[in-house]
């Protein structure tokens, strides 16, 4: 048989360097995750790389995947077109269908200085975790009976299992991290003298703020932080029939259906603005209301009287007024409208604030927080460092595991007497949002949830309430991603001709001609179809990442060398998308249970199957080539129906080298009634055929 | 611009039959354009040859592929030189202009048209191309409103329309416009119908020497077609 393959040419463009940018999702996320890498992956079933690349980001994925306020989901860009990419389901499917229970973590040590960590909130536990990657004797000094911080005593099981939480402890137990519980640090002198040479701060933010109202001290009032924290160490406290919690943000909400779960039967939020400046997560706002929480808005308590051993608690109405310093209008009181209420117990969940004992001598700011240089995480002692909820006040489990991971860096560069290099970001940012005349052609499909437990099931216990995507579900999700800032580029203008194709052919109106008559290709508009690569006459065009510019090449490829060195030539070879349900689906297993000489080249939409790779295929000496791909249920405009225009240009050649036009199909989800296994079992069928006439023509001949 | 459409497969092998190593050579300008002799195609062709090859079994070729920027130009041709070491023929995806520059160019190299070289004209869609321009050497386009009856008439009539046309379209083709009905609409449009009403004498083509030159400068330039 003869293997010739042309050897590519050499491409200049096909060797250039990496231009794809940082996409909004990435920029909002505090890890600064690569979350269109993960997605990407999710959305072709490969879960185990998945979970790398979201290992890679993020020391414990596992809790974020639980408790992630999504920042990334808010700068999502697909919102603009519909709902955002559910980025934090996504990522719990890919740590429980990729296995990061068994994900073991190993260091050795290689550095005789010791660090220690006071406090094990996430900004402790990811310092721990790095510092101890990176070779040192970390310790960490945690003041209650079990490490975590606000993982174990602030955020309710309902929506972080514990399990999970001990599963990451013993991670980091099992790499040699030290660790004493029940250890409250009152002073560095101490821990400088016991031999540590560098010290993390992350006690994180406590004590909870009070109301300044009359009868606060009240038997039967608690703070939010405090009553959580109660529940969450085993303690019942008793809270009587009817309970108010004050505030509005999530410590305020949690705590209410925590009293929920614990029995009561009334529970009333009262905030003092309205549902539109709720700090508190939307869909946690929408869960507390169908578990029966009751939220009365615009309203606030001013007094409270403890009588007959209940509470009798004067409110007054508000309004919004003008807008205080940080945008959102000012709620004043309505003159008159006050009211009484009875309540057995007064949650007053209104905010926290860092406790830091005067003795650390570390300097502080606003709002009783540590002051630290944000670039270094230093304070103003020597060897001193500090972050998490210390040093910005209450925020998010994913700030205090950057700021954890950072002081590890810092830490590091500070005992090696490094100069602190600045953490820069080698790429650029995806900036712009999307234009009306893409935003119309981009398909709408539809965001998956995953499924909860039904509200009357949940109020009852502490069960988890989210649960996990199947496979279908999270790939269908997944493939929602727009890709954002890895389409295409013009890489060496002098090689367009201008033909005006690629503005031609863009399904999103993508490129145009600027005022001095040069095709630009505009970065925050590609949807990074790949149409325009491929119809390019004059291979102007190329993808940025450069992975995605070989992928198809490089898997035909494989195809070829293994054919060869298993010294069978292959009958069929068949470009399969391996996006949804011809990658993973229903029909994957079809492509993979390796029909006899059918050889697959998995390919990342149909669309970037170039003619020439087409007869690449057929110079393997294969009998039949196809192309399979999702037709209608593509998340991308017209794939198809250029892969049609393709595979009509090959056929044409086909023809007069002797092969006939039938040897090469397309199969296309949707577009025919024909159930696409039948279909690719009618091909093989077809092609055998048409292969022993050949050879009996051939031996007839001879 | 000028429009070619790749020779077909069979007569492109046929034309290389008596070459070992072929240089498929593209063009970055008016080829690349009409999707006829660009990068992509030079590689499709590239391809499609060495299937051929590896089918037929017959004489080996050893195939190479490039595309200049513009084969029209000598100073492009230059820029070859490497490529063509150890290459016993071109085969040229340039339109025919191309095809002879390299012939002056490279004396002692075969270089073959693998393009049929079809007209001037423009982009009608993705896709399509239309003829427009014979490049007569002596534009009326004044006199017509912009229309060239010569390209677009089917019997290049200078005085239309004819008695064959039905509708607005021609007698020789249903599907096609009557240039001269296209040429009196806009006429009218532009107030300028009086031109319909002038007689054009016919042109003596015979009168044009080819090949034709031009020379913008006042040196003159010794050779051939200076006549
Ligand atoms: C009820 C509640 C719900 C929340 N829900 C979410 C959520 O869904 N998503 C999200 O992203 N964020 C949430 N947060 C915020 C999040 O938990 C915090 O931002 C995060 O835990 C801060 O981490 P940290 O490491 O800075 O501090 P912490 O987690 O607060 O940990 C500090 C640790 O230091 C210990 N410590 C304090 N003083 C000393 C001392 N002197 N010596 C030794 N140890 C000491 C404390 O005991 C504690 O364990 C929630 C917070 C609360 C209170
Ligand atoms: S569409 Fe995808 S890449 Fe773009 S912001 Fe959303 S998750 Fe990130
Ligand atoms: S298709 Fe290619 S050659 Fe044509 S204008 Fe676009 S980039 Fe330039
Ligand atoms: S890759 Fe697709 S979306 Fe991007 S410019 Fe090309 S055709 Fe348009
Ligand atoms: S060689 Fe022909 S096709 Fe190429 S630029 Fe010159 S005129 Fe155009």
């Amino acid at each position: 048989m003869n293997m010739v393959n042309k050897s590519y040419p050499e491409n200049r463009l096909e060797n250039a360097p990496d231009h794809s940018l940082v996409p909004p999702c990435q920029d909002a996320c505090p890890l600064h995750m690569d979350i269109r890498e993960y997605i990407g992956l999710v959305s072709q079933g490969r879960i185990m790389e998945a979970l790398q690349v979201i290992r890679t980001g993020n020391p414990f994925p596992s809790i974020c995947a639980y408790v992630c306020t999504r920042p990334c989901e808010d700068a999502c860009r697909r919102s603009q077109v519909d709902k955002p990419i559910a980025i934090r389901s996504l990522k719990r499917f890919a740590v429980e269908f990729g296995g990061d229970r068994m994900v073991r973590a190993e260091a050795e040590t290689t550095h005789e200085e010791k660090v220690a960590i006071v406090g094990s909130g996430p900004a402790g536990l990811a310092c721990a975790y790095y510092l101890k990657k990176s070779g040192y004797p970390a310790t960490i000094l945690e003041a209650h009976s079990d490490l975590g911080g606000m993982l174990r005593v602030g955020i309710p099981q309902y929506r972080l299992p514990r399990e999970v939480l001990d599963i990451e402890v013993q991670r980091l137990t099992r790499m040699g991290v030290e660790i004493r519980t029940n250890t409250r640090v009152v002073s560095l002198d101490l821990l400088f003298e016991l031999g540590y040479k560098a010290i993390f701060v992350t006690i994180g933010a406590h004590q909870s703020l009070r109301m300044g109202i009359e009868g606060e001290e009240s038997p039967g009032v608690i703070d939010g932080a405090t009553f959580l924290r109660e529940v969450n160490l085993g303690l019942k406290p008793s809270l009587g029939r009817k309970v108010a919690v004050v505030g509005g943000g999530n410590v305020a909400i949690d705590a209410a259906r925590t009293a929920t779960r614990l029995g009561v039967k009334k529970v009333s939020i009262l905030y003092r603005r309205t549902r539109a400046e709720m700090p508190a997560d939307p869909k946690e706002v929408e869960q507390a209301l169908e578990e029966g929480i009751d939220i009365k808005y615009l309203v606030t308590p001013t007094e409270i009287k403890s009588e007959n051993k209940r509470l009798n608690v004067t409110c007054v109405k508000m309004k919004l007024g003008e807008p205080d310093e940080s945008g959102r209008q000012r709620p004043v009181p309505v003159k008159g409208s006050e009211f009484r209420e009875e309540f057995d117990t007064l949650i007053a969940a209104i905010g926290q604030a860092p406790q830091t004992p005067d003795d650390f001598g570390v300097r502080m700011g606003r709002g009783s927080t540590i002051q630290v240089d944000p670039s270094t995480l230093t304070t103003n002692r020597v060897g001193v460092f500090a972050g998490g909820d210390a040093v910005t006040g209450p925020a998010t489990v994913t700030e205090a595991l950057a700021a954890g991971r950072l002081a590890a860096l810092r830490i590091d560069d500070y005992l090696q007497h490094r100069y602190p290099l600045p953490v820069k970001e080698a790429k650029e940012k995806l900036s712009g949002d999307l234009l009306p005349e893409t935003i119309e052609m981009i398909r709408k499909i539809e965001r998956v949830e995953p499924p909860s437990l039904a509200s009357e099931v949940r109020a009852k216990d502490f069960e988890t309430i989210e649960l996990v995507y199947g496979w279908e579900q999270a790939i269908n999700e997944a493939r929602r991603c727009l890709r954002c800032g890895v389409g295409v580029e013009i890489l060496f203008q002098d090689k367009c001709a201008t033909c005006l194709t690629c503005l031609r052919v863009c399904p999103y109106h993508v490129p145009y001609l600027d005022a001095s008559g040069t095709i630009r290709i505009p970065a925050d508009q590609c949807q990074a179809c790949g149409i325009c690569v491929a119809e390019c006459p004059a291979k102007a065009i190329v993808l940025r990442k450069p992975f995605d510019r070989r992928q198809v090449t490089e898997e035909l490829g494989h195809t070829i060398k293994s054919a060869v060195e298993s010294k069978t030539k292959p009958l069929i070879i068949g470009f399969c998308c391996q996006y949804g349900l011809f990658g993973t689906g229903t029909l994957a297993r079809l492509w993979r249970s390796a029909k006899a000489g059918v050889s697959i080249v998995p390919v990342l939409c149909v669309a970037k199957v170039e003619a020439a790779h087409i007869l690449s295929a057929f110079e393997t000496g294969a009998e039949g080539v196809f192309i399979a791909g999702c037709g209608e249920q593509c998340a991308r405009e017209n794939t198809t129906y250029w892969v049609q225009q393709r595979v009509a240009k090959v056929r044409k050649v086909l023809e007069p080298i002797g092969l006939e036009p039938e040897r090469l199909q397309v199969f296309a989800l949707g577009t025919t009634a024909e159930d696409p296994a039948e279909e690719l079992d009618k091909f093989v069928e077809q092609i055998s055929a048409l292969r022993l006439a050949s050879v009996i023509k051939g031996e007839v001949e001879s | 611009m000028i429009v070619a459409e790749q020779k077909p497969l069979e007569e492109i092998r046929r034309m290389i039959a008596p070459y070992g190593r072929v240089l498929i050579l593209g063009c970055g300008t008016c080829m690349t354009v009409c999707d006829a002799g660009g990068e992509r195609e030079v590689s499709f062709l590239h391809n499609a040859l060495q299937l051929a090859q590896a089918r037929s079994g017959d004489v080996a070729h050893t195939f190479s592929e490039h595309t200049l920027k513009r084969q029209c130009d000598p100073e492009f041709l230059e820029l070859l030189t490497e490529k063509t070491a150890d290459v016993d023929v071109i085969l040229s995806l340039g339109c025919g202009i191309g095809v002879q520059a390299i012939a002056e160019r490279l004396p002692d190299m075969p270089v073959l048209p693998g393009v049929n070289t079809s007209f001037m004209g423009m982009t009608k869609e993705s896709g399509v191309w239309d003829e427009r321009c014979a490049a007569c050497g002596d534009c009326r386009l004044e006199d017509t409103a912009g229309i060239c009856p010569i390209t677009r008439c089917t019997k290049g009539i200078l005085n239309g329309p004819c008695a064959g046309v039905k509708n607005g379209k021609c007698e020789a083709n249903k599907d096609m416009d009557c240039a001269w009905i296209l040429i009196y609409q806009r006429l009218e449009r532009l107030q300028q119908l009086d031109k319909m009403r002038r007689y054009y004498p016919p042109r003596n083509y015979r009168t044009i020497p080819r090949p034709r030159r031009i020379m913008s400068k006042v040196d003159t330039v010794v050779g051939e077609g200076d006549g």
